[in-house]
């Protein structure tokens, strides 16, 4: 559990972080958005002390992490920048490894580790162990950012940007990826971007910043349905606050008992993707199936509709 | 590199043996530069121990200007040393701007003739280009890529050996390239004040009005500086195609 206290920074008279506090939960992901020069940045460098704070601390599983060396609680905490900041002198394994070697594992260790890690980001190790950063795609970069910065199995992962310099169908990939890795080992991350898209797809809770200062921090859905602020209203989109809050939801949420004609939806997909279907293939109910394909029920145009506005 | 490439460096480097080790071989081309029955070839001393203490003086000059100059590089780009940047810089520039021959005729009082007044000289001469190359180099290093070493937890010293120096590591040695070829062809002055060198070659041809000694001297030092020259880009191209961007064929 990270708990952010009060954690404030100033430049001489320009405040960048305005006393925020807020606490991210075991093997969560918390997403701090908000406009460029709002401070997220900088308030996600106190975390691991990158910045030091001006006043206020942060605690980790309870523990002040001003009582731990920098060096030291940075080589627990991984960290993972827009660009990547790839060593290009060092292979794609020397890169994976940084954090091992500093710590002083044995060779054998870090070449396991190594290995398991190009394996679970989909890098095959006998061609990309021994390439050059220059040699791989803006995707495989990003991969190997993340492999490194998870090299060590830190319990915390911090993210500035991280998916700022790929396309929007990488980026989409790659955010998935992440996902999956990130239920798979959970890992807490703290994650920094401007993009509300992201935020809506990565977050458990998003915190809201704005000049300086921590206007939101809820879960996607209560952003949607009670703003604190109107920048916040503003910041989510008032045009697209319906589909977010579909897009928040599964088939599983909306789905009615019955019977329906048709092709299935399956009862995971978001009410967001769901609602397209139905549009587009012109129905007002389709049936719903689970992973197996057994039908289990069927979902309405009118049902998913009530979803998307807040429940009064 | 490119087999003619190759051919034509080997070449040089054959004429090059060849010629400081059994110079008489080569009488009948510079007998005709001659006067007098004056000898076609230097004949005061041996050409090959000549020009091993030729390289000698310069790969001496050179380390000592690559200590310094490197080492006061990195220390003022370190936040302790960063107000000294200013100072070092004029220091060395001064070293340049000083011409050698002025060097040596105010360290001959000090520290006498023979090879110590050519060691100062080349050794300030020297200094300028490797200082401001290792200034290039680490300061060209990403920020990016710094963030991300910081961010790991590396500390001062590890961020420096393992990640700036092995980056700023083409520019240094292109520093120290270009240092050697100056003091390859500065250090022939310094037999004026009797240091052992391919310069004796050329004063002995000067001072007996022997076109085919000036020449000699002139040619081994050209040799020299261009085989140099070469083995050294051949090894600053390997370092810098470790990091992906590999020299163009100008180095």
């Amino acid at each position: 559990m990270i708990e952010i206290e009060h954690l404030s920074k100033r430049y001489g008279d320009n405040i960048v972080v305005d006393d925020v506090s807020f606490t991210i939960g075991e093997g969560e992901i918390a997403v701090v958005v908000g406009t460029s020069g709002a401070g997220k940045s900088t308030l996600l460098r106190m975390i691991n002390r990158l910045v030091a704070p001006s006043a206020g601390r942060v605690l980790i599983d309870g523990q002040d992490t001003t009582t731990i060396p920098e060096d030291e609680l940075r080589h627990r905490i991984g960290y993972v920048i827009q660009g990547y900041g790839l060593f290009p002198h060092r292979t794609v394994a020397e890169n994976i490894a940084t954090v091992p070697r500093l710590l002083g594992w044995d060779k054998k260790r870090i070449a396991t580790r190594v290995e398991e890690l190009l394996d679970l980001f989909q890098l095959d190790p006998g061609e990309f162990a021994r390439k050059f950063p220059h040699q791989l795609s803006g995707g495989q970069q990003q991969r190997v950012g993340v492999a490194r910065a998870l090299a060590a199995k830190p319990a915390l992962l911090l993210m500035d940007e991280p998916f700022g310099s790929l396309d929007p169908v990488i980026r989409g990939k790659a955010q998935d990826d992440l996902l999956a890795i990130q239920r798979r080992l959970g890992t807490t991350i703290v994650l920094v971007t401007h993009d509300m898209n992201e935020a809506f797809h990565l977050g458990d809770r998003i915190a809201v910043m704005d000049q300086a200062r921590l206007l939101q921090y809820a879960k996607p859905a209560d952003l949607l349905t009670h703003p604190a602020e109107a920048f916040v209203e503003q910041l989510v989109g008032t045009a697209e606050r319906p589909f977010r809050l579909l897009s928040l939801m599964t088939v599983q949420d909306a789905m009615e008992p019955g019977h329906a004609d048709g092709e299935p939806i399956t009862v995971s997909a978001t009410l967001r993707d769901a609602l397209a279907q139905l549009i587009w293939r012109g129905r007002p109910v389709l049936p719903v199936a689970d992973a197996s394909g057994a039908p289990i029920g069927r979902i309405s145009v009118d049902g998913i509709l009530k979803h998307g506005r807040p429940l009064a | 590199m490119s087999v003619r490439a190759v051919i034509l460096r080997a070449a040089a480097l054959l004429l090059l043996v060849a010629f400081v080790t059994a110079p008489q071989l080569f009488a009948f081309a510079f007998a005709p530069l001659t006067a007098n029955n004056a000898p076609a070839i230097y004949n005061q001393g041996s050409l090959l121990a000549l020009t091993l203490s030729h390289l000698r003086i310069v790969a001496l000059a050179t380390l000592a200007s690559t200590v310094l100059a490197v080492a006061l590089g990195i220390f003022v780009t370190r936040p302790k040393g960063r107000e000294f940047l200013p100072l070092s810089r004029s220091l060395v520039n001064i070293g340049q701007t000083f011409p050698p021959i002025a060097v040596l005729a105010i360290a001959v009082p000090l520290v006498g003739f023979g090879e110590k007044p050519t060691f100062i000289a080349l050794f300030l001469y020297g200094l300028l280009p490797i200082f401001e190359n290792t200034l290039a180099g680490l300061t060209g290093v990403s920020p990016r890529t710094l963030e991300a070493a910081k961010g790991m937890g590396m500390n001062a010293r590890q961020r420096l050996w393992q990640v700036e120096l092995p980056l700023a590591l083409p520019v240094i040695l292109a520093g120290i390239r270009l240092s050697v070829i100056i003091s390859l062809g500065t250090a022939t002055i310094g037999s004026t004040v009797a240091a052992k060198g391919l310069g004796e070659v050329i004063i002995a041809g000067l001072q007996s009005n022997n076109v085919a000694f000036i020449l000699q001297g002139g040619l081994v030092v050209a040799l020299l500086a261009v085989l140099i020259h070469d083995g050294l880009g051949l090894v600053e191209r390997a370092a810098a195609r470790r990091l992906g961007r590999p020299l163009d064929g100008t180095a």
